[in-house]
């Protein structure tokens, strides 16, 4: 083994010295002992042969004739339409002040803008080379990015596209992990910046830094945990009337099909606990990561959202243009499974809740980018927007696209479906 | 295939080898690799998302058309075992159990010859394998997400290097 070990280093310094190395020099192993890793925590062996693998996104542009919109189903008198494209691994969004649209992304490390103007929208890459730049918000004329190792704030970005960023990582001090730490981020009407601390792994206990939920004055100062026991939130807003924190949460994974549900949680005061990793969904206590009393003290969600299906953006409803019943209820994004052998998700769903969450109820909204008969899907969707006019915007991971649903006076609709 | 495709292709043999397999220490042969897994790399090396200073200049400006189409090219090569030297029976048992252990074969197929955004690993140059996965170790390299940081977690050299030993030599 030194005999080898010897030779890999000398034809590295040999490629180094001819100029083929890559620039990662090997490093030293970490001095601490490091925990077994995190994939193969909480894999029984009854899944040792599963082929179940993250599905690919696509680092490339779609072009509007390859993107399928016409297989996307919504209810009666409402329409779905491409608003814009050309964006590959678009994911949150977050609008400005003057209207201009900020989304970020995951693999390709961008944040884009999109400006609507006339019509029609035209987009740009404000940022690009981070390591997955998936946090975006505004707040008073400022654009927020967090990326992985990475807080950035660009000031009156609507008014100077060359705005340079101010170098916030320090004050965030969001620390070194990777896995889950791709951030959804938004300013609370309580003004606070939220930021998630995904847990590094599928199952485990995660350090006390992660698996929670925290809140920080816009400058990184002032940080405080508002929910505990979290294990991945990528989406959340405010409920209209409580001015409440509602999240989504991703379940645990490699514990088959049928367990375990992804999760739209309500916190109702500072610091509750959500249960990860011991107690999961509505009550189920991890099959290895055990305590006494797992489920003690943990809020349950106020609703499941299916086994697996990547609940992602959510937001609450308070647009004028939809239908009264949609008013203050929840639109939530599910990207979709991959570690679960029939496919779940890959749609938008309607919550209808009240204030408590209790009776709350989901029923699919927007539909179509899945087939449950060949198991294969066709696009992501990642987050939901409501526009200034009520309109819904929905981001398409996959494709790259974002579309724009909209709702047509009752006269109206009547109208398309006799023509249709 | 047009002439501007051509040379690209001469282009990408010059270092990675006749039809991808690649016979210098450090660059790794990039013949058979699924087709995704190659156009990713080419996007995050115009990017400037992975770190390179031979391959960021190649992909500046490149289309994702012309990514597209390299890619599909040397997806389609057939790849050969460029071992370096003989095989350590007792190291690469080690790796072999290794593979099993930390179940490489659940992504990657259990033959190691990768699919989709997922890499082919057998017959992979023994240097590059280990240079690759030091690298997702440490944090330094970050692919379409972050799975092989957490797969990676605290995985020693020496357990790195029978990994690579395994690997390396398989078809």
């Amino acid at each position: 083994m030194k005999r080898l070990s010897q030779r890999a280093a000398l034809a590295t310094a040999i490629a180094a010295a001819i100029g083929f190395a890559q620039a990662q020099a090997p490093a030293p192993a970490p001095a601490a002992p490091a925990p077994p890793p995190a994939w193969k925590q909480g894999q029984p062996k009854s899944m040792a042969d599963s082929k179940l693998a993250p599905h690919a996104g696509k680092m490339t542009e779609t072009p509007v004739s390859e993107i399928p919109v016409d297989k996307l189903k919504v209810p009666a008198g409402f329409k779905v339409e491409i608003w814009a494209s050309g964006m590959p691994g678009v994911r949150h969004m977050t609008r400005g002040d003057k209207g201009k649209v900020y989304a970020g992304t995951r693999g390709i490390g961008r944040v884009y803008e999109i400006t609507d103007k006339d019509g029609k929208r035209s987009s740009r890459i404000v940022v690009d080379k981070l390591t997955q730049p998936n946090g975006v918000a505004f707040k008073d004329g400022s654009l927020y990015v967090i990326a992985i190792g990475k807080a950035l704030r660009y000031d009156k970005i609507e008014d100077n596209p060359a705005a340079q960023p101010v170098d916030l990582t320090d004050k965030f001090a969001l620390g070194t992990e990777q896995h889950h730490q791709w951030k959804f981020i938004a300013f609370g009407p309580d003004k606070k910046l939220y930021v998630p601390m995904g847990s590094p792994c599928n199952i485990c206990e995660p350090p006390a830094t992660h698996g929670q939920i925290r809140r920080y004055n816009p400058d990184g100062s002032g940080m405080e945990v508002v929910a505990k026991g979290v294990r991945n939130s990528v989406g959340f807003d405010w409920h209209p009337k409580t001015g409440e924190l509602w999240f989504t949460d991703n379940g645990r994974d490699w514990a088959g099909d049928a367990k375990f549900d992804d999760e739209l949680n309500r916190v109702s005061k500072v610091g509750e606990n959500f249960g990860f990793p011991y107690c999961h969904s509505m009550g189920t206590p991890d099959p290895e990561i055990k305590k006494a009393d797992a489920c003690k003290g943990v809020t349950k969600p106020v609703l499941s959202m299916g086994e697996h299906t990547a609940a992602l953006g959510m937001r609450f409803y308070t647009g004028a243009m939809f239908p009264a019943e949609y008013k203050d209820q929840a639109f939530v994004a599910r990207r979709g499974s991959w570690n679960r052998t029939k496919l779940n998700g890959y749609d938008v769903l309607t919550v209808k809740t009240g204030t408590d969450g209790k009776g709350a109820k989901a029923t699919p909204f927007l539909t179509g980018f899945m087939d449950a008969k060949t198991n294969t899907f066709w696009g992501r969707p990642v987050d939901v927007m409501q526009m200034p006019d009520g309109a819904l915007l929905v981001a398409d991971e996959q494709v790259g696209a974002i579309y724009r649903i909209s709702y047509a006076k009752k006269a109206d609709a009547k109208d398309a479906k006799k023509k249709a | 295939m047009i002439v501007a495709a051509v040379l690209a292709v001469a282009a990408c043999e010059a270092c990675h080898g006749p039809g991808g397999n690649s016979e210098t220490a450090g660059t790794p042969s990039i013949a058979g690799q699924p087709e995704t897994f190659l156009v990713n790399q080419l996007i995050f090396f115009r990017e400037e998302l992975r770190a390179s200073p031979v391959m960021q200049p190649l992909a500046k400006g490149m289309s994702d058309q012309q990514a597209i189409e390299l890619a599909r090219h040397f997806s389609k090569s057939p790849a050969r075992s460029i071992a370096t030297g003989p095989a350590d029976a007792k190291l690469r048992k080690r790796g072999r159990d290794l593979a099993t252990e930390m179940r490489c074969g659940q992504c990657h197929l259990p033959n190691y010859r990768g699919r989709a955004q997922m890499p082919r690993l057998a017959a992979q140059r023994e240097d590059y394998l280990a240079e690759a996965l030091r690298a997702y170790r440490d944090n330094k390299r970050t692919g379409a997400d972050t799975t092989m940081a957490g797969v990676l977690y605290g995985v020693s050299d020496p357990d790195i290097a029978a990994l690579a030993h395994f690997l390396s030599r398989l078809r």
